[in-house]
Parts: C-alpha cells; structure tokens; sequence
C-alpha cells in the first residue's frame, strides 16, 4: 500500500464516496429498513400508518394460500432451471471444445437471447406456443402428432413447464459461455492425459472434466436459482401468473398484492417482500458456505 | 472414418442448437418485414415484398418514437451518472486505506444480490412523497441506484490492480488527489469502464420492473413499457408487434455487433448479480 496509509486524507475520501453513499442510502438502504417497517403496518394512502405488530407475518404464513402456491411454483422453477441451463450448457460447451469449425460464431449466436429484454422474449414466446399459428404446434402438425397440440400457456398443466423451457432456451448459452472460458483456462495436458488412458467418453466427463469445472459449475447454479427466485417480467409478459395460478411466482403475487389488487395496503405486500428477502439471502448464504468450503482440486 | 462421423454429427448438434437459439428470432425480424395480412395467409413465409415502410409507421404512428426518445434519455444520463458516482467510489475503496473501508465496500457489495421486491415498494412511496413518481428523473435516480453496486463491484477489482507505485510518481509530481482520479485512475481504468458502461446500457434498455411500477404516464413510457402497451391494445397486430420488437432489438443487436467480446465479459462478470 502507499504512504498515504499513515494518514487517510478523509477530505478526498469524503469528496468520492459521498455521491456514492447517498445514493444507496437514500435509494437502496433506506427503501430496505423502510419495507420491513411496512410490514409491521397497515399502509394506506393519506392515513398515518397503523401498526399492526406481527399481523401481516401471520396471516401470510398461516392463511394465504395464494402466497404458498406462489411458493411452490417460484420453488419449482429455481430448482428445475439450474439443471437444465447448466447441464445442457456444460455438453454444448465440451462440443465447442472439441475445435468444431466456427466455435466463435456459435458461442456469439448462442450468448444472444440474454442480451434481450425478457419482454420482447416474452412476446416472442407467447407467439411460438400460440395454439392456431405458434411454432411449437406448427411443428408437431408437420410431424403428425396433432393430438399433443395444445394451447400451451393456457393450460394449468402445461404453463410452468413451458415457462421454464423459455428461461432455459434464454440462459443456456450464457451458461455454455461461462463454462467453455473455464474449460479453456484449464491445462490442456490434463484432459490429453485422460485421452491416453483410453477411458470412455462418460468417465472422462464424470471424472476429469467435472471435478476440474466443479467451481465455475456450482457458480452458475447458485446464480441461476437465485435468478428464478427473483423472476417477475417473464410471467408478467406471457401469463400474469394464470392460468388458475399455475405460473403465479413470489415477484407477481406481491406486485399484484402491491399494485393491481384494489386493497391500496402497501403493508401486507412489503411483508411478502421482506419474508422473500430474508429467504433469498439465507438461500445465498447456505450455498455459498456449502458450496465452497469443498476441497479446491489441485492440478 | 468414425472421426469424421464424429465431427459431422457434432457439427450438425451444433447446428441445430443455433437454429433453436436464433430462430425466435428470426421469425420475428420476418415478421417486422411483413404486413399481419400476409403473416395470417402463412406464419412462417419469407418477408417479399419486404415492407420497411411499417418502420416509420410504428415509429411515427404508435409513439415508439417517444418510448425510444425516453429510454434513451434515461440510459444514457442514468449510465453517465453511474460511471462517474461508480468509478470515484471504486477508486477510493481500491486506493485509500482507512477505517470502515471494507464495511463500506461490503455494504454496497452485498446489494448486489437483493432481490428488487425488497425495495420496490418502498421506493414507490419515497418517489410519490417527494414528487419524483411517474417522472423520467425519478426512474433515472432509480436506475443509478440499482447498477451502482455492480458498477463498483467491477471496477474495484479493476482499480486494485494498478500498481501504487504510479500513484506516489503523481503525488511527487505534485498532482492533488481529486487529478490523481481525473488524470491517472481513470484513464487507465477505460477498458474497464467501457464494459461497465456497456453492460449497463444493454441491462437499463431491457429494464422492466422498476419502469413498470414507477411510470404510468403514455408519454413517459420507456421501450419495454411501450412495447407491453402496444401488445395489450393490438393483440391482433401481430406484424406490427414485431415491427415494435425489432425497434427495441436493432440497438441491442449493433452494439453486440461491435462489442461483442467486451459485452460477454461484462455480462460473464456481472454473473454474481
């Protein structure tokens, strides 16, 4: 470090975090305490607020079966996705490994649909599962399987499934990027290694190529559930939450609670907020403990 | 022999993977192509006679002109805010040693991961009470505190890797702390701050939750709101839906075009959020 560690100049330290501190206290720390103060009140529009003490908490926990529905699909969701992003990402990225001709240009294609709103993904999506014209019908038409045509956003059975296959057709090849960087910092000579010992395709992945990624794989894992627990936009653009609830998430039960409902409480939806908050960052802080404090390989 | 095969059947996965990947698409850049006529005729027909007039028709007909205006506006003063807040505040924790500097940094750090339910209501209120609810200003502001977490989070690691050697020749030199920033930090830090700026611009243009919440007004509509609007009233307009869609894509899609490689490691670093 340099000198100036003797004595901290606090005047130019004060000149360049200050822009900084009052903008996340006033627009981000301030919101936080002031979303758990709400949840202990009865917040309506030009009434003082009402407190209520642990009301909110009770009724959401014991009684809102809405709010558990949401919890379950949100759940689904962030468990199901990690898998299929990161595992489909991980074979399309030993593929680009293996020196394809225009890895460059897949890896450019494939990174594309994340740097799309979720809204203009959204629209996108609600038109290929359209019953009459959407692809996903059009295509099993073409292959004579007409009876699994389905109107399928608007389907309880079928609207969260389908919902998932968009966020893991949209995070796939950011995945896959992710992972074929980490495979190319690798040392070449440890998977030519496994070459030489003529051991099949399968073991070489399980025993060599996945311990070796292990630490880029459970990143992208941990980001990708934590990013499900999160989704709002998707749902909002394609299927409201419906049908039936079946695509209701934690983020569109509390806007709907906050904003759409005419029940003008903001009270009882910053108490979703907060219990969602408090669940994410555990989600966050037990992952990451658990996930790394595993052995480092050593090569 | 087998090898070939091999390849072939690898390169056609790949291939078809891509057709998954790009096809949404473009179908849909077809479609902006086409009037809702031809699409109901047949879905999935090439766009001849290509119709680029629906360009300027959704563009000077249904508002996109506003909603791109809009979200120009805000993107760009909210990115200019965020480099400039961002990189002082990295600098200064990367730079000076003192009491509370990892607090600070943890602080901001760890906001990187709250969920945005957290503070959207309450930002609400806070906006109304003090007048800035259903403004562009209020967005913008909302917009600089979301990123600004990330935004340190990057150039920090950036920062803390000049050397502090440069920083003492400048002190020598006479230079005060506040050009220290100005003429050493920062121009070295530009790679950095490109990539910042970048994956900023791409994540506010796509921004929907805060806009949706905290704007109602037709004329203050940023694209993604825009776009919703337009798909609620015009359900059946499907070709000029996609027409709006290509107006919200063709900036995302030339800035890949030229920064591709600084907009994936911008994306890949941003991977904690």
């Amino acid at each position: 470090m340099t000198r100036s560690s003797d004595r901290p100049p606090w005047g130019a330290i004060a000149v360049f975090l200050l822009p900084a501190l009052v903008v996340y206290t006033a627009l981000t720390a301030y919101p936080v305490v002031r979303t758990f103060w709400n949840s202990l009140h009865k917040v309506l529009p030009n009434r003082p607020d009402e407190f209520v003490g642990l009301a909110n908490y009770a009724t959401l926990l014991f009684s809102d079966d809405t709010f558990w529905r949401s919890v379950r699909n949100t759940l689904v969701w962030a468990c199901a996705s990690p898998l299929f992003e990161v595992g489909i990402a991980l074979l399309l990225a030993l593929a680009l490994y293996a020196k394809v001709p225009g890895s460059r240009f897949f890896r450019i294609a494939w990174f594309t649909p994340v740097l799309m709103s979720y809204v203009v993904v959204g629209i996108l999506w609600v038109w290929i599962y359209n019953y009459d014209w959407g692809a996903v019908n059009a295509l099993l038409r073409l292959l004579g399987l007409d009876t699994w045509t389905r109107a399928w956003l608007g389907k309880p059975e079928t609207a969260l499934p389908a919902l998932i296959f968009v966020t893991t057709w949209m995070w796939t090849g950011f995945n896959m990027v992710v992972l074929l960087a980490s495979l190319h910092s690798l040392p070449s000579e440890v998977i030519e290694a496994a070459e030489l010992d003529n051991c099949g395709w399968g073991a070489k992945l399980w025993h060599v190529i996945i311990p070796l990624v292990k630490p880029t794989l459970l990143n992208l894992l941990v980001l990708s559930f934590i990013g499900k627990m999160k989704i709002f936009d998707l749902v909002w653009i394609t299927t409201k939450g419906g049908p039936l609830w079946s695509t209701e998430t934690v983020s569109t039960y509390l806007y709907k609670r906050a904003f759409e409902w005419s029940t003008f409480d903001l009270g009882y939806p910053s108490t979703i907020a907060a219990v969602w908050f408090v669940i994410i960052m555990t989600c966050v802080l037990v992952l990451t403990r658990v996930l790394r404090t595993r052995d480092r390989l050593e090569y | 022999m087998t090898a070939i095969l091999g390849r072939a059947f690898l390169l056609l996965v790949l291939t078809l993977y891509t057709a998954f990947a790009a096809g949404p698409f473009i179908w849909a850049a077809m479609m902006s192509l086409r009037t809702t006529t031809e699409i109901s005729n047949s879905h999935f027909g090439l766009p001849l006679p290509a119709h680029w007039e629906k360009f300027p028709q959704a563009w000077f007909n249904s508002n996109y002109s506003v909603y791109f205006a809009n979200s120009a506006s805000v993107v760009v003063t909210a990115v200019a805010i965020l480099t400039i807040v961002g990189a002082m505040a990295a600098h200064c924790l990367s730079r000076y040693r003192f009491a509370g500097n990892r607090f600070v940094y943890f602080l901001i750090f760890s906001a990187i991961i709250f969920p945005p339910q957290i503070t959207i209501i309450a930002l609400f209120q806070t906006l109304v009470n003090y007048g800035l609810y259903n403004s562009l200003v209020g967005l913008t502001l909302v917009y600089v505190a979301v990123q600004l977490p990330l935004t340190v989070y990057i150039l920090e690691s950036f920062f803390a890797r000049i050397p502090g050697d440069l920083f003492d020749a400048a002190r020598m030199d006479g230079y005060s702390e506040w050009s220290i920033f100005w003429k050493v930090s920062f121009p070295i830090a530009l790679p950095a701050l490109a990539t910042t700026v970048i994956l900023n611009t791409i994540l506010l243009w796509n921004e929907f939750l805060y806009a949706v919440v905290l704007i109602t007004d037709e004329a203050k509509r940023t694209l993604p709101l825009g776009i919703q609007r337009f798909m609620g009233d015009q359900l059946e307009d499907v070709g000029m839906i996609a027409t709006g869609l290509m107006i919200a894509i063709i900036p995302v899609v030339l800035i890949y075009a030229f920064f591709s490689e600084k907009l994936i490691q911008g994306m890949t670093a941003g991977a904690v959020k």
